[in-house]
């Protein structure tokens, strides 16, 4: 049962990167033009030869099925081709850049979810209260408000008016001379993780404030009631948990959201992680990057995925691998 | 001395529908150690009766007085009711979702145990060990670690009689406890439940008359939110008066099984002079516009009923 189950979920993570993978291949034959003329423009009328070479060289002369199989073979390999920008492999560029995004992605993602669940909580249990609402209505606003924007008003609050913490970049000027030091990148790490932090609570907040309402009709939260519980040891003991459970799924897919709001975040801070990249690809239209950026996004998502998978078992006492939902 | 004394309780939901009138001037007085019986059609409000007297009903306007022992509970403020709740006085539920699914049972015992002063982890999961035996389940020790899925409808509720009784309280609330549950499994549960309360004070929320019969000394019966009979057992079942109560017991599989004409009516809408007289058999002219009191039978003492034709012979 459980290997059977783990092999129908890796078969449909798999199905999922496929169609990713096949829709990047798409879009980007989609575009108007050649491809050779979106990445050197004016080639094929000025070098006719090394046009053809070109073409020749990357496969480009071929049927677009061969081309296409070509592409995953090659993905599938990991090559997934060389950015024009950097003149390195692809995946070599976004390994270096998705450990700078981790370094403030992981925060942000860990803080964003204990503040939006302990928020949430407190919020729809409380539901209709005066807390209640002051607290929806400024997370309505929050939530309204772009990341990028956040980002901006933290650099002129606590970077440029108060110089509590550097503008942006991943490392002090001196670590020319020093080495990059931690503390000195966990400084500069501080206000992106802000940031992203700010502008993703809202997301988790509603989903815990909907789903603690829900358990407050609950038969088992009467019963609690019942033994002389408070209602904060309610909320804790009974109806904390209960009400996660959903959120383990949604948090996997709210990740895809916090990837997006990163691309804004790191290019103002000038972070230099994949949303840096993403920006700088598609500044320079480096296609073989931004085919890569967006594969490593999927690949992401589809973890996470999989690990919500694997631990709603772990919380949820009725369902064991493999008796799913 | 009565455990409970009840008041002219009115409790009434406000709803976008109406005003629904779920308990209407209820006055039923519990003695120390006696066992009442409450029965009635869905909707006559027997679970909102119950629920009131731990205040446990949200969204309700109560009004009247409860007195638990000399305490006006409708009196109190929150931190002195959630002292009795448990202690004092604890609500049986029906099983099936009553416990909470993530929770081991045996930690849900023991919580209660430990919110009366034991404050020691192991201790209270002994404890509540020693509950769950005490209600006949077998390998309680093994049980005590394992989730409400993993057991069954009648072990369900074997748990939740462990519960309510972990913190020895004097009163209990079982709200149709036997619901549910097949013919055999019952039996034992009705049995149980006779059993472990019979030193204690209890209101049996039920629409199974034969476990009210098995198990309590006297025996209400409500009915659009009105008590309109009520009685000691052996009275009621030998001698039902309230035409309504007759109705119940005909509509029993063992007495033919004739259902009472008609559909409990909406506690919205209650009708005018008698409540059942739409239902009736056999209604006089004021049946439908005077609204009868809840007297003594002439007949049989302590025998209350609210019909117009009570002493008809
Ligand atoms: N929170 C509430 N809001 C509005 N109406 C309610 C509420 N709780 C109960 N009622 C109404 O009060 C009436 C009495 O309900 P109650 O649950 O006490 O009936 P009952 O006698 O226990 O029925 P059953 O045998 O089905 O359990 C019903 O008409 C019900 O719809
Ligand atoms: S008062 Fe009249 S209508 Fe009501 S139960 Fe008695 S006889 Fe029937
Ligand atoms: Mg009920």
């Amino acid at each position: 049962m459980k290997a059977e189950y783990l092999m129908r979920r890796a078969f449909y993570s798999f199905l999922a990167f496929m169609v990713s993978l096949t829709l990047t291949f798409v879009l980007l034959h989609l575009m108007p033009g050649d491809y050779l003329h979106s990445i050197l423009p004016y080639l094929a009328e000025k070098n006719p030869d090394a046009a053809r070479m070109f073409r020749e060289q990357f496969g480009l002369n071929r049927s677009i099925s061969e081309q296409y199989l070509l592409y995953v073979v090659n993905v599938v390999r990991g090559n997934w081709g060389y950015s024009f920008l950097y003149g390195l492999p692809v995946l070599a560029v976004i390994e270096e850049k998705l450990r700078w995004t981790l370094v403030i992605l992981f925060p942000s993602t860990v803080l964003s979810i204990l503040i939006g669940m302990a928020v949430g909580a407190y919020s729809g249990w409380r539901n209709g209260s005066k807390t209640d609402l002051s607290v929806l209505n400024f997370m309505i606003f929050v939530g309204a408000v772009p990341s990028y924007w956040w980002a901006m008003l933290l650099i002129l609050i606590f970077g440029f008016h108060l110089n509590l913490f550097p503008l942006g970049g991943y490392a002090s000027i001196e670590a020319l001379d020093v080495g990059v030091r931690i503390s000195d990148v966990l400084r500069h790490a501080a206000l992106p993780v802000t940031a992203l932090t700010i502008s993703s609570v809202p997301g988790t907040y509603y989903l815990m404030r909907n789903s603690t309402l829900q358990t407050t009709g609950e038969e088992y939260v009467l019963t609690a009631r019942s033994k002389g519980l408070r209602e904060m040891e309610i909320l804790r003991h009974h109806a904390l948990k209960n009400a996660m459970l959903p959120m383990v799924t949604v948090i996997a897919l709210e990740l895809a959201q916090m990837i997006m709001g990163s691309v804004f975040v790191e290019t103002i801070f000038s972070w230099p992680g994949l949303g840096l990249l993403t920006f700088e690809a598609l500044r320079v239209r480096d296609l073989p990057l931004l085919q890569g950026i967006f594969l490593m996004d999927t690949l992401m998502v589809i973890f996470a995925n999989i690990a919500a998978d694997l631990s709603y078992p772990l919380i949820d006492p009725r369902v064991k691998v493999g008796e799913n939902v | 001395m009565s455990i409970l004394a009840i008041n002219d309780l009115k409790v009434q939901f406000p709803t976008p529908e109406g005003l629904v009138k779920a308990v209407n001037s209820v006055d039923l007085e519990l003695e120390e150690g006696e066992r009442l019986g409450m029965i009635g059609e869905t909707g006559s409000g027997k679970t909102v009766l119950g629920l009131a007297v731990v205040r446990l009903l949200s969204g309700a306007e109560v009004e009247g007085n409860i007195e638990y022992r000399g305490k006006k509970l409708l009196l109190l403020d929150e931190a002195e009711m959630r002292k009795l709740r448990g202690r004092e006085i604890s609500v049986i539920f029906q099983s099936p979702n009553s416990l909470n699914p993530v929770l081991k049972v045996g930690d849900q015992i023991a919580e209660s145990i430990r919110l009366v002063g034991c404050s020691n982890r192991q201790d209270a999961k002994k404890k509540a060990v020693q509950a769950m035996e005490a209600v006949g389940m077998p390998d309680a020790e093994l049980w005590a670690d394992r989730y409400p899925h993993q057991f069954s409808g009648g072990m369900k509720e074997r748990a939740m009689i462990a519960l309510g009784l972990a913190c020895d309280p004097r009163l209990i609330i079982a709200d149709e406890p036997t619901k549910g549950l097949d013919a055999n499994i019952k039996a034992q549960v009705v049995e149980l439940i006779r059993d472990v309360t019979t030193d204690k004070s209890l209101l049996f929320i039920t629409h199974d008359l034969s476990a009210a019969a098995q198990i309590c000394d006297r025996i209400a019966v409500m009915y659009c939110g009105e008590i309109v009979e009520v009685g000691r057992t052996e009275e009621i079942f030998a001698n039902p008066l309230h035409p309504y109560t007759e109705g119940l017991f005909r509509s029993l599989p063992i007495m033919g099984m004739k259902a009472i004409r008609g559909a409990s009516p909406s506690l919205i809408d209650i009708p005018s002079g008698c409540r059942f007289h739409p239902r009736c058999d056999r209604p006089c002219e004021n049946c439908a516009k005077a609204h009868p009191p809840l007297v003594e039978a002439e007949s049989s003492p302590g025998h209350l009923m609210r019909c117009f034709q009570h002493d008809r012979g």
